[in-house]
C-alpha cells in the first residue's frame, strides 16, 4: 500500500508534466491549397550550398508570401534539440535529418505524411524515398543521396606496381591491393574504413555480409585492412586527400569535396562498389531526407515548400556541387551529371540497400562500430564482437 | 634552495600555460597546414577576427553571452545574497528542509533533467527567449551555499545591536549583511558567469532563433557549417576565452577568497 | 526529558519575542525565490526522473511503470558496465594526479614573493578559459605534427596516435582535464597554505626539521581539511564530466573514453530511452552521494 502511494505520488507529479505537452490545444491545419502562414526550418548548414539555398527561399517568399524561418543548427546537436522539441510538443514545420532518423520519429507519430496534393513522389527515383517510407507510409523526401563506391589514389597505385586504370572489383582484390599499398610502419595504407562512424559501420557491415559472408568473417576481414590510428581532422577523407590511405569507399560527395579542398588537386579514379568474388554488389548507401512535423499547424505549405526547395533549380545547384536530389532526369541538371561518380551512381540505383530501416537503426549503426572499433583496436575477437553485435541487435528489436 | 623552488614553479606554470601559447600560435596563422603550435607564422589575428566578424556572426554571439551571463550572474547575486543570509542568520519555518535541498541538488545530474525542465519552461511559455536560456540556471546551489558559509561568519552581535536599535530585518539586510558578504559576491558572481560562459547544450535546446544565441553555440554551428578550418575556430575560441580573462584579473582576489571558503571555514 | 526541553525553549521564545515574528517573515520572504526556483526547476524534474527511471518511456505516448526491470538491465548491458569502469579509472586518475601536482606547486607557491604573486595569476588561466575553447587546442595538441608529439620527441619517443588509439585516448582526455583544473587547485590550496599559522613552522625550523619531513609531519596533517575540501569537490566533479568527453573523443575510439554520464546522455538523446537513462542518473546519484558520505565521514573522523 505504501508503496502503491508513493508510487502514485511520483506518477502524479511526472505525469501531468508529461501529459501537459503536446495536448494543450488542439492543432488546427491552416486552410488548405493554398500556401500562406509561417513555416520554420530546421537544417544543418553547408558551406558549399549555404548561399543558393537562401537565395531560393527567398524567392519562395517573395512569391507565395510565406515567412519561411530557417534555423541552421551545429550537426552534432541537431538530433539532442529536435527530440527535446517533439517531446515537448514544440517541434518545427520542416527538419531535414538523416533517413536513418526517419522510422523511430515516424513509429513516435511524429511525421506527417507527405503531402501528395504539394508533392508528387513519382517524380522521384525509384527506390529513393524507401528509407523515408515507413510501414508503407512514405514520410519524406530525399536529398543529398549517396550510394557508396570505391575512391582509390592513381599516384599511389602506380608508386605500387599497381595498374591506374583497374581498380579492384572484387574484395579479394581490394585486400591483395591493400597488402601492397600499406607501409612497414602502416603510416600508409590500402583501403581505410571510416572508424568510430556508426553509420558507416553499419553500412560496410550490410555491403559485407549481404554481399555473402557471415558476420565474423566481415569482422575479420575490415580488420586486415587500413588502420585504425592514422588521424586526420578530416578522418578519413582527410587521409586520402593526403594520400596516407590509397583507397576509400565513400559516397558521390567526395569527388566534388576534394576539388574544393585545396591548391594540389587529387589523383584519383572511381570504381563501382566491389563485389565478393563470383557475388553481385550490394551499394550500401544512405540520404539526408526533409520531414514535416505532424504537429505542424501548416502542413500543406511546409510539403509546399519542400517541393519548390526540391525543385530543378536546387537539383542543379546541388548537382554542381555534387549533392544529389534524385528526382526524375537529375543526370540531364548540370553538367557534372555526366561524370563518371554520377554515371556510377545511376548505375548503382537499382541495387542500392539502405540497410535495415526500423526504429532502432541509430542503436543498431552504434554496435556496429562498437563491433568494427573493437576488433580493429584488438579489444575484441572476431568472433567475441559479431556475438556482442547479435546481442545488441536482439535488445534492440 | 630558494632559486631551486622559483625555476620549478616557473616551469611548472610555463607547462600549464604552453596550450595557451599553442592558442595564440594557430589563432595568428594565416591558415591551417602547420599545427605544430610553438613557432608563429607570421600573425594575422587581426585577419582572422576581420572574417569572423564579418560572416561568423561574432559580435552578436558576443553580445548575447553578455546578456546571458550578466543576467544569470546578477540574479544569482541578488537571490542567493538574499536566501543565503536567511538561512545562516534568521530563524524561519522550512530553514532546514531548503537547505537539504539545495545542497542536495549538487549531486544531481542534470543530464536526466533536460526533457522534464524543458517541459517546464514550455509550460511557462519561455521556449526561444532569453528567459528560457537564463531562469532555468539563474541559482546555482554553489551560490547559496557559499553565501550562507559566509554568513554563517558574520558576528550575531552586529545584527543584534541594529535589532535593538529598531532596524527592520530587510534594513539590516541590505545595510550590513551585504557589504559585509561582498567578497563572496563577487566570487560568486564570477564563478556564475565563467559557468554560463561555457554552457552550450541548454542555450542550443531552447533557442530556436539565431538572434539569441551565446558564443559556444555559435561557435560550435560555426565548425560545423565551415568545417574543420583550424586557425580561424581557433580564432574564434581565443575570443571566447578573453572575455573570462579579464573578468579574472579584475576579480582575481575575490575569486580566490570565496573559492577557498570551504576549505578554510573552521 | 520533553519537559525538559520545552521548559528550555519556552524562556528563550519569550525573552525576544519582538525579533522572532519579524525575523521568521523576513527568512521567508528573503528565501522564497530561492526556494520556489529549487522547487520548480530542480525538486519537480528530479521526481519526474525518479518516476521515469521506473518506466519504460521512450520520449514519447504515455510511461508504462516497469518496476526495477530498467535497475537489472544496467547489469546486464555491457555498454554500461563498461562506462562503470571508465568512470572508475577516470575519476581516480584525474582526481589524485591533479591534487598531488596542486600540492606539488601550491607548496612552494604559498611562500610570499612578488614572482609568487604574478605566478599565482598566471596559474588561473586555464581554470577560466572555457571548455568548448580549451578542447579545440588540445585537439590541436594531440593532432600528428601537435605539440605532444613535439614534446615525445625531444625525449627521443615515437610520435603518437593521441586521440585514435585505444589505449592512449583516455590518457589523452585525462592530461587535458589535469591540466585544466590543476590552476583552481593550486590556487585554494596556496590559500590553504596561507592560512596555516606560522609559528608550528618556526618550531619546526628551531628542530631542524627538514624540508620533507615538514611537509609530511606538519603541513600534511594542518591542510586536511581543505584536502578533503579539494578532493569532494574534484570527485564529484569527475564523476559528473561530460562535456570533456563530449568535445574532445566524442566516446570514441572503440568506446575507450565513453564514461557514465556521456552514456547516459546517448542513451537519453540519441537513443530516447528516457527510462533507462534516468535509472543510471540515479544509480550515479546513490554512487556520489555514497562517496560523498564516506569522505565526509573521514572529514568528521578525523576532526575528533
Amino acid at each position: 500500500m505504501a508503496e502503491l502511494t508513493r508510487r502514485g505520488l511520483l506518477a502524479a507529479g511526472a505525469l501531468s508534466l508529461l501529459a501537459g505537452c503536446g495536448k494543450d490545444e488542439p492543432r488546427q491545419q491552416v486552410a488548405y491549397g493554398k500556401p500562406q502562414g509561417e513555416v520554420n526550418v530546421w537544417l544543418h548548414g553547408s558551406q558549399e550550398t549555404g548561399e543558393q539555398f537562401q537565395a531560393l527561399v527567398h524567392d519562395y517568399i517573395a512569391e507565395y508570401r510565406v515567412d519561411v524561418r530557417l534555423l541552421y543548427l551545429p550537426v552534432g546537436q541537431l538530433d539532442a534539440k529536435l527530440l527535446t522539441a517533439f517531446t515537448g510538443g514544440t517541434p518545427p514545420d520542416v527538419f531535414k535529418i538523416g533517413h536513418w532518423s526517419f522510422p523511430a520519429h515516424a513509429r513516435k507519430n511524429r511525421l506527417a505524411p507527405v503531402d501528395t496534393k504539394a508533392l508528387t513522389l513519382q517524380n522521384y527515383e525509384p527506390g529513393t524515398t524507401t528509407p523515408l517510407t515507413y510501414d508503407g507510409v512514405p514520410y519524406g523526401v530525399p536529398i543529398d543521396f549517396n550510394p557508396c563506391m570505391l575512391y582509390y589514389r592513381k599516384d599511389r597505385f602506380e608508386q605500387a606496381g599497381l595498374d591506374p586504370d583497374k581498380p579492384p572489383a572484387t574484395w579479394e582484390e581490394i585486400a591483395a591491393a591493400s597488402t601492397k599499398l600499406t607501409s612497414a610502419d602502416r603510416r600508409q595504407v590500402g583501403l581505410q574504413w571510416l572508424y568510430g562512424d556508426p553509420q558507416w559501420a553499419l553500412m560496410m557491415i550490410t555491403a559485407l555480409t549481404k554481399g555473402g559472408t557471415s558476420l565474423a568473417d566481415a569482422l575479420t576481414y575490415m580488420s586486415k585492412l587500413g588502420n585504425p590510428k592514422l588521424s586526420n581532422p578530416l578522418g578519413a577523407l582527410g587521409l586520402f586527400y593526403s594520400g596516407e590511405a590509397a583507397m576509400v569507399i565513400s559516397g558521390a560527395f567526395l569527388g566534388p569535396a576534394l576539388e574544393k579542398l585545396g591548391k594540389k588537386s587529387t589523383p584519383y579514379g572511381v570504381a563501382p562498389m566491389p563485389a565478393w568474388q563470383g557475388r553481385t554488389s550490394v551499394v550500401p548507401a544512405y540520404t539526408w531526407g526533409w520531414g514535416v512535423a505532424k504537429d505542424s499547424p501548416n502542413q500543406y505549405t511546409a510539403w509546399h515548400l519542400v517541393n519548390y526547395l526540391q525543385g530543378a533549380r536546387s537539383v542543379t545547384t546541388n548537382l554542381d556541387n555534387g549533392i544529389i536530389i534524385p528526382t526524375k532526369g537529375w543526370r540531364q541538371a548540370g553538367p557534372r551529371g555526366e561524370s563518371e561518380i554520377m554515371k556510377i551512381v545511376a548505375d548503382s540505383l537499382p541495387h542500392v540497400d539502405f540497410g535495415p530501416i526500423v526504429p532502432g537503426t541509430l542503436e543498431l549503426a552504434k554496435a556496429a562500430s562498437s563491433a568494427v572499433d573493437s576488433v580493429a583496436h584488438g579489444k575484441a575477437t572476431p568472433a567475441e564482437a559479431a556475438a556482442a553485435y547479435d546481442a545488441a541487435t536482439r535488445q534492440i528489436q | 634552495m630558494s632559486i631551486l623552488r622559483s625555476l620549478w614553479l616557473i616551469v611548472a606554470v610555463g607547462f600549464m600555460l604552453l596550450p595557451v601559447y599553442v592558442m595564440v600560435v594557430v589563432a595568428s596563422a594565416p591558415d591551417d597546414t602547420d599545427l605544430s603550435g610553438l613557432v608563429f607564422n607570421g600573425f594575422h589575428l587581426t585577419d582572422n577576427l576581420r572574417v569572423l566578424l564579418g560572416e561568423g556572426n561574432l559580435a552578436l554571439y558576443l553580445r548575447n553571452s553578455l546578456i546571458l551571463c550578466l543576467g544569470t550572474g546578477l540574479l544569482d547575486v541578488i537571490f542567493s545574497a538574499a536566501a543565503g543570509y536567511a538561512m545562516a542568520q534568521l530563524s524561519f519555518p522550512g530553514r532546514r528542509a531548503l537547505f537539504a535541498l539545495v545542497v542536495g541538488t549538487l549531486a544531481l545530474t542534470p543530464m536526466v533533467l533536460v526533457i522534464p525542465v524543458f517541459l517546464i519552461v514550455k509550460e511557462l511559455g519561455w521556449v526561444n527567449t532569453f528567459q528560457g536560456m537564463i531562469v532555468p540556471g539563474m541559482i546555482s546551489a554553489f551560490g547559496v551555499f557559499l553565501v550562507r558559509q559566509f554568513a554563517l561568519g558574520i558576528p550575531r552581535e552586529l545584527l543584534l545591536a541594529a535589532r535593538v536599535d529598531g532596524a527592520g530585518e530587510f534594513r539590516i539586510f541590505a545595510r550590513i549583511a551585504v557589504p559585509l558578504l561582498k567578497p563572496a559576491l563577487i566570487t560568486l558572481f564570477l564563478v556564475h558567469f565563467l559557468a554560463q560562459w561555457d554552457n552550450l547544450l541548454w542555450p542550443l535546446i531552447v533557442a530556436n532563433d539565431q538572434e539569441l544565441w551565446p558564443l559556444p553555440v555559435g561557435l560550435a554551428n560555426f565548425q560545423s557549417e565551415v568545417g574543420v578550418t583550424y586557425h580561424l575556430t581557433t580564432t574564434a575560441a581565443l575570443v571566447t576565452a578573453v572575455p573570462p580573462f579579464i573578468l579574472m584579473v579584475a576579480l582575481q582576489r575575490y575569486y580566490v577568497a570565496g573559492l577557498t571558503f570551504g576549505g578554510l571555514k573552521r | 526529558m520533553k519537559v525538559l526541553v520545552r521548559d528550555e525553549t519556552v524562556p528563550s521564545r519569550r525573552a525576544a519575542p519582538r525579533h522572532v515574528r519579524p525575523q521568521a517573515a523576513a527568512g521567508v520572504a528573503l528565501t522564497l525565490p530561492v526556494a520556489v526556483f529549487f522547487v520548480v526547476f530542480w525538486l519537480v524534474p528530479f521526481v519526474a526522473a525518479i518516476y521515469l527511471s521506473f518506466t519504460d518511456y521512450e520520449m514519447a505516448g504515455t510511461p508504462n511503470w516497469i518496476g526495477l526491470a530498467n535497475y537489472e538491465r544496467m547489469f546486464a548491458d555491457p555498454g554500461f558496465l563498461n562506462s562503470a569502469w571508465i568512470t572508475v579509472v577516470y575519476t581516480v586518475c584525474t582526481v589524485v594526479p591533479t591534487i598531488v601536482l596542486a600540492l606539488l606547486v601550491a607548496v612552494p607557491l604559498a611562500k610570499p614573493g612578488r614572482l609568487n604573486r604574478w605566478l599565482r595569476a598566471l596559474v588561473m588561466i586555464p581554470a577560466v578559459m572555457p571548455l568548448a575553447a580549451t578542447s579545440m587546442v588540445w585537439v590541436i595538441i594531440y593532432s600528428d605534427r601537435g605539440l605532444a608529439n613535439t614534446l615525445l620527441g625531444l625525449a627521443g619517443i615515437e610520435p603518437q596516435a593521441w586521440l585514435t588509439s585505444s589505449d592512449l585516448a583516455i590518457w589523452a582526455l585525462v592530461v587535458m582535464v589535469v591540466w585544466k583544473s590543476l590552476g583552481l587547485f593550486v590556487i585554494i590550496l596556496t590559500a590553504g597554505l596561507q592560512a596555516l599559522p606560522g609559528e608550528v613552522y618556526e618550531a619546526a625550523a628551531i628542530d631542524g626539521s627538514g624540508a620533507v619531513t615538514t611537509f609530511t609531519r606538519i603541513t600534511l596533517p594542518l591542510l586536511r581539511r581543505t584536502l578533503l575540501f579539494v578532493l569532494v569537490i574534484s570527485v564529484a566533479g569527475s564523476m559528473q564530466a561530460f562535456v570533456p568527453a563530449f568535445l574532445l573523443t566524442g566516446g570514441g575510439p572503440a568506446d575507450a573514453t565513453q564514461v557514465l554520464p556521456y552514456y547516459i546522455w546517448a542513451n537519453a538523446f540519441p537513443y530516447e530511452h528516457m527510462g533507462y537513462a534516468a535509472a543510471m542518473g540515479m544509480v550515479l546519484l546513490a554512487a556520489m552521494v555514497i562517496i560523498s558520505a564516506l569522505q565526509f565521514a573521514f572529514l568528521k573522523g578525523g576532526d575528533e
